[in-house]
This record gives structure tokens, C-alpha cells and sequence, in this order.
């Protein structure tokens, strides 16, 4: 039976004004010719990404891509490629980037046509609980190449060539971590995955996992070989059922093929993978506490070094990464580090991925080359503001992070440059916040939440964060006093410095970006008793305007009886009682009752 | 022997041809996003919705999950690619809409407009 082909042709904007359009009906018009109708199907693609090569037509399989395509070549991929079997090499061109297949989701054009899918680059677009899915686009490639052309210090090389830096937020070279680990001379060695996503907000790696959780563990694998482990471990929370599920099938699936197990498709190399399951706590994202956490003891970290490269698991050199990180591995391999580093800035290479939240149209998971600016991701991936609001800032890195007023919305997103702005890129929370919400109560949430997860190990974590949150909820009741900014501040630096472990020493960063950031805020909270977005419950009164037309309903619904009035007459608020609920401010139907 | 390189290319052409033996090839290719947010959203029954339409003999579709597409806000989302078309992707698909996905677009080729996520 002759092989049945796909053929793509690339309707996005560029490749139209170059002509794509009139080479559709060319391609059909030769496929009646040669009887290949219900051999060969013809597809409308989004962008591809090549759009300087346009008209672009791919033919699969094989992926096959041609670029410059013009009416007149049409001819010769039907006969030569579809009905003799040989590609036409003269129009071929080289672009066979796993990120490419990502482009039947580009449909979107306004929301992906800004992003750049490495790591989610499956996601979305295959079904994640069949192999097959996997293996028909490269799938598991990248692990026999490395195995039968790379020795393990050349895809250590590679890693290291590439530029990748860990993902999950501090942002260490990959490429170093392996080449500790690898050097490493004490055997058995282990690989880690962490997926123990932690920050409020975030749900890149959840996501990731259950998307295409086969990228992960053929990124350990080849991690394992690179170097010399034969045993990895994915440290992944219980709240995450349906990722765990996933991953489970997809190691039982790559066992069943021989891709995990011993002497993996016929090589000497050796790899397998179990999974253990976190109960939830934060610190335990940190590397040494999930350690700590795998060997049965309680998730505490401890100071390093020794870094886990050199002793980690059970005392054994130890390759830890973050899902992101890993997920970047196969890509790696396949389309070499060369081209891997000419994506993204100086400093920072490839992609992010990040969980777009908050008060933004499109809400969602993105994943955009580094040096894209924030108001990109805002204003064109995200869509901007509802309502009509007015942009106040960006926090990006969760409650280990900062938030980015307007003047910073140019900054490029990459590790440095984020961190030179007084945020972090983090692990990919992103929260775009309006004018709605007080940065004091915002700097107070995320403290409230770093200091419940502090585990306590250290004083300045322990009993800094505390202190901090106790004068951060003065400030937003009403009580704040003169000197507040500058105690926060103190106490702030001293947790920055003295802290054991990453949580403890970015744990002020909401409160210090924020001080930094919006301090008149902070300044009219104390010094007024007033807060600008309505927002603290206690520096709030309600009050009944002349609009009201004395229906009584908000008279019935409050709870303390604080509204009198007459019927038809305009009712008032007794601001002794008035416990601040808000009941009559969302039952109003007439506007009538204002926060002030 | 061969490479395990070899090996790989082999079990590829492998899971390509036990794909185009699922239906792969069928004229339209219908994907539910399957991710623990698009469950939460909905997603589970708009998938029974179509498992029961080709238990009920609705033929020539290809019917698959897949993960998250990161349109977080338009969920449950369902895409139909078929052959020489755009792919089209609907929003907010529940029941109801996944019934009328079902009649209008697999079945009379008629792309509901007001769904498509632009």
C-alpha cells in the first residue's frame, strides 16, 4: 500500500502576502492529476514560525518541510516526494524543530502569537496517557541518540553549550549542576525530578506533567546517562492526582518498550524511575528539605555545601532539576545546543513557561522566549485588562518574589534583569494586578503564606516573618504607626541575609519590592488611615448617597441592623454598627451605596 | 545489530501506523482538552458526549484527549482539525454544546462561529 500524506500548508499572514494561498489549489489541482485524492490530505496550518522561508508547505510523514514554495514548484514535490517517494532536496529546508509541531494550536494567533513552545511543545496537542502519541513526533529520540552517537560528557557538553538555566527559579546553569554530578566519582548516583510546585498561582510543572509527561522522564533518562545514575526519582505533591496518574503510566509504558530498564533498547545504559509523593509542604521544593523529605525524615533543608551534585540522596551524588528544566533536555539533544541558545537574551537561553493569572483577559499557560517584555505577555498574550481597569503591577516569582510597577513593564523577562527590578523570575507565577487591590494587603498575603510554610529550622525565618506579618496586619487595620516602613525594612534584610534556606531569604520580597514600589501606599495606610483601593475591610466605611431610593433592601440583609430608614426615603448607615461585611454593597441594585 | 537509534526510528513507524489503525486518518480529528483544570471545568462530560455519539455510530471521527492547551479562562476547550481546513477550536464547550458541535460541525461541516476561540 502506498503511504498516505499529509501536507501542511502554512496559512499564517506572512506566508499568505508571499502567495501560500493560490499553492493550495495548485496541490490539488496536481493530486486529481496523479489520482492521489484520497492519498494525500491537504491542511491549513497557523504561523509556523518561518515566515522569513514563506510560502512554507510540510509534507508528512517525515515532516518534510519546503520553503519558498512558488506555484511552479508544485509539480515536482507531487511527482518526486508523493509519487515517487523522494523528497525534493533542492527546496527542503532545514528546520525540523520539535517546537514546530506545536503550530496546529498557533490557530490562535492572538494569544500564541507571541509565545514559543519548547518544553509544552507536546502539550496540548498530543494525548499524554498514549506512548504512541509520544514516539510519533521524535518521541524518546533524543535518549538513543544520546546513547548510540554521545558519550556522557559530550551530552554534558551539550547541556552546558546550551545555556540552559534551572527552572524552578534560582536559575543556576544546568549544564554546571551536571557536570558536579558527573565528576562525582561515588557511586550509586541519583537523578531527581522536582515536582513539587508550591507557589499560590502556579501551575506550569502540574500542567507540564499532565500534558506530555513522557518529555520528563526521557529527560531524566538522558540526565541519568549523562551522569552515570541508574536510578531517578520523581518527587511529585499529592494534591496532584490526575499528573501522577499520568506519569505513572508513562514510565510503566516506556518500561514496556524498553526505553526504561535495564540495558535500554540494547545499550549498556540502564535507567529507571519511581515515584515518591510529598504531602505538601513548601519548604520541601526547596532541594536539601525534598531530600531529606525522599529518605524518610522530615523535610527540613540544610545548609549547603555540600550541594546535592556531591551529596545528595541517601549521601550520594544527586542530579536534581525542576520538571521545566528537564522538559528542555530532549530538545536540547535533538536540535543541538547551537541552536537552543538562539532563543532567548545574553544571559538567559530558550523559554519560560508561565502560569498567567490574575486580572487579565486571557488567563492561561504560556510559554514565551526570554526577552519578551512583560507588556508583551500583559498586552498581547494576556489581552490586557478587564473592565476597562487601569494596570497597577505585575508579581511575578510567587511569595518569593516582587511586584513590577508600570515603569518596569519593558523589562525583558529574563533571570537578571527581572532580579535587577527588584522582582525574580522564580519558578512562572505571574499575577497581573489592577487598581483594585492594595499592594499592603497583596505584600500581606503572600507573607501570611511563607510564613505558615516556614518550617521553622532557622530564627530569622521563623520568627522574622512572623514579626513582619504582625506589623503588615496593623498597618492594614488601621493601626499602623510611624517607624512601621522602616521596621519592615530592617527586618526584611536581616531575613534576606541570614535565612538558611531559599524560602526564609526570599521571603521578604513581596514587602520590600512593595515598600520599594508603592510606598505612598504603604504611607497613606499609616499616616491616613486610608487605603486607595478600597480594599482593607477596616479602613473602609459605607456609605448611602442621594441615589438611594429607599427600597430597604439593604436595610433587610445587613446583619447587625446598622441601616434605618423609611420606606421611599433615603436610609442611612449607622457607622458604630456597621461590621464592614458588604452585604449592602453587593445587594444595592441602585448604586446608591459607595465604599469611601 | 541494530543502533538503538535504529530501534527508536522503528518503534516511531510502529506507533504512526497503530495511530492511523485508532482512525487517525479519519476526515475529522476531534481533541478534548483533558488536564485537571479543563476536568474541573467540564471536560469529562463533554468527552462522554462524544464517546456516546460514535457508540451511536458516528463514524469517520477520530476521537482524543490531550493535555493543556493554556487557555485557562475559555475551558472546556475541544478542537476539530479536518483535512484541507484551518483547525478550529471552541471555548467554553459543556454538554450542550459539545451535542450541537456534534450535529452542525462533525456532521454537516458547518463551523459554529460564535464558539471559535479567535
Amino acid at each position: 500500500m502506498a503511504t498516505t500524506y499529509g501536507i501542511i500548508v502554512c496559512d499564517g499572514t506572512p506566508c499568505i502576502n508571499s502567495g501560500a494561498r493560490t499553492l493550495t489549489s495548485a496541490l490539488q489541482e496536481q493530486l486529481d492529476k496523479h489520482g492521489l485524492h484520497d492519498k494525500a490530505a491537504i491542511h491549513l496550518s497557523g504561523c509556523l514560525g518561518m515566515c522569513d522561508k514563506g510560502p512554507i508547505v510540510v509534507v508528512n510523514p517525515g515532516y518534510t518541510i519546503y520553503g519558498h514554495v512558488t506555484e511552479a514548484d508544485i509539480p515536482e514535490i507531487i511527482e518526486e516526494h508523493l509519487v515517487h517517494g523522494r523528497p525534493v532536496a533542492r527546496l527542503a529546508i532545514q528546520e525540523d524543530h520539535l517546537y514546530n509541531r506545536f503550530f496546529r494550536v498557533f490557530g490562535d494567533a492572538k494569544f500564541f502569537g507571541k509565545q514559543m513552545r519548547i518544553t509544552l511543545r507536546n502539550c496540548g496537542i498530543i494525548d499524554p496517557e498514549n506512548i504512541d502519541d509520544y514516539l510519533s513526533l521524535r518521541g524518546y529520540e533524543a535518549l538513543a541518540k544520546a546513547v548510540t552517537d554521545l558519550t556522557p560528557a559530550q551530552v554534558v557538553a551539550e547541556v552546558e553549550t546550551s545555556g540552559l538555566r534551572g527552572r524552578g527559579g534560582a536559575g543556576f546553569p544546568t549544564g554546571l549542576k551536571w557536570k558536579f554530578a558527573a565528576a562525582q566519582k561515588a557511586t550509586p548516583k541519583h537523578v531527581i525530578c522536582n515536582a513539587d510546585e508550591g507557589d499560590p498561582g502556579a501551575f506550569m510543572d502540574r500542567s507540564a506533567i499532565e500534558g506530555d509527561p513522557h518529555t520528563v522522564v526521557e529527560g531524566m533518562a538522558i540526565g541519568g546517562y549523562a551522569v552515570g545514575a541508574s536510578k531517578g526519582i520523581v518527587y511529585i505533591r499529592a494534591e496532584y492526582p490526575l499528573a501522577i496518574k499520568r506519569i505513572t503510566k508513562a514510565i510503566k509504558d516506556a518500561r514496556a518498550h524498553g526505553l526504561l530498564g535495564d540495558n535500554i533498547l540494547g545499550s549498556d545504559f540502564s535507567f529507571d524511575i519511581e515515584i515518591r509523593l510529598g504531602a505538601g509542604a513548601f519548604v520541601c521544593g526547596e532541594e536539601t528539605a525534598l531530600i531529606h523529605s525522599i529518605e524518610g525524615a522530615r523535610g527540613m533543608p540544610r545548609p549547603r555545601p555540600p550541594y546535592p551534585s556531591v551529596k545528595g540522596l541517601f549521601g550520594q551524588p544527586t542530579l536534581i532539576n525542576n520538571v521545566e528544566t528537564w522538559a528542555n533536555i530532549p530538545v536540547i539533544i535533538l536540535d543541538g545546543a547551537n541552536w537552543f541558545r538562539t532563543v532567548g537574551t545574553e544571559t538567559s537561553k530558550g523559554t519560560k513557561v508561565f502560569a498567567l493569572a490574575g486580572k487579565v483577559v486571557n488567563t492561561g499557560l504560556i510559554e514565551v522566549p526570554m526577552g519578551t517584555t512583560l507588556r508583551e505577555i500583559v498586552y498581547d498574550v494576556g489581552g490586557g485588562i478587564p473592565d476597562g481597569k487601569k494596570f497597577k503591577a505585575v508579581q511575578t516569582g510567587g511569595p518569593s518574589g516582587g511586584c513590577l510597577p508600570e515603569e518596569y513593564l519593558d523589562t525583558p523577562i529574563d533571570y537578571d534583569s527581572l532580579a535587577r527590578a527588584g522582582s525574580i523570575m522564580g519558578s512562572g507565577g505571574m499575577i497581573v494586578i489592577d487598581e483594585d487591590s492594595c499592594m499592603v494587603d497583596i505584600a500581606k498575603f503572600f507573607l501570611e503564606f511563607t510564613q505558615n510554610e516556614s518550617c521553622g529550622k532557622c530564627t530569622p525565618c521563623r520568627e522574622g516573618t512572623k514579626r513582619m506579618l504582625e506589623i503588615l496586619t496593623r498597618i492594614t487595620e488601621g493601626k499602623g504607626q510611624a517607624g512601621d516602613i522602616e521596621k519592615l525594612e530592617r527586618l526584611g534584610d536581616t531575613i534576606r541575609k541570614a535565612s538558611l534556606c531559599g524560602l526564609g531569604q526570599s521571603a521578604p520580597n513581596p514587602v520590600l519590592s512593595t515598600i520599594k514600589n508603592f510606598r505612598a501606599e504603604y504611607e497613606e495606610h499609616i499616616h491616613e488611615k486610608r487605603c486607595r483601593a478600597r480594599a482593607c475591610t477596616n479602613l473602609v466605611t459605607y456609605q448611602i448617597t442621594e441615589k438611594c431610593v429607599g427600597c430597604g433592601a439593604c436595610r433587610r440583609v445587613c446583619p447587625v441592623g446598622a441601616i434605618t430608614g423609611a420606606a421611599k426615603k433615603p436610609h442611612v448607615i449607622d457607622q458604630d454598627k456597621c461590621v464592614k461585611c458588604g452585604m449592602c454593597f453587593n445587594t444595592c441594585k441602585f448604586d446608591a451605596i459607595v465604599k469611601v | 545489530m541494530p543502533t538503538p537509534l535504529d530501534l527508536i526510528k522503528k518503534k516511531r513507524a510502529e506507533a504512526v501506523s497503530r495511530i492511523i489503525g485508532k482512525g487517525y486518518l479519519s476526515t475529522k480529528r476531534v481533541y478534548v482538552g483533558m488536564a485537571t483544570c479543563e476536568i474541573a471545568a467540564g471536560s469529562k462530560d463533554v468527552m462522554e458526549v462524544f464517546q456516546k455519539a460514535i457508540s451511536l455510530g458516528l463514524t469517520d471521527v477520530y476521537l482524543s484527549q490531550k493535555g493543556c492547551a493554556g487557555r485557562c479562562n475559555l475551558e472546556p476547550t475541544v478542537e476539530v482539525i479536518e483535512s484541507g481546513k484551518s483547525p478550529v477550536k471552541y471555548g467554553k464547550v459543556d454538554k450542550d454544546r459539545a451535542m450541537q458541535i456534534i450535529e452542525r460541525h462533525l456532521k454537516n461541516g458547518q463551523v459554529i462561529q460564535e464558539w471559535v476561540i479567535d
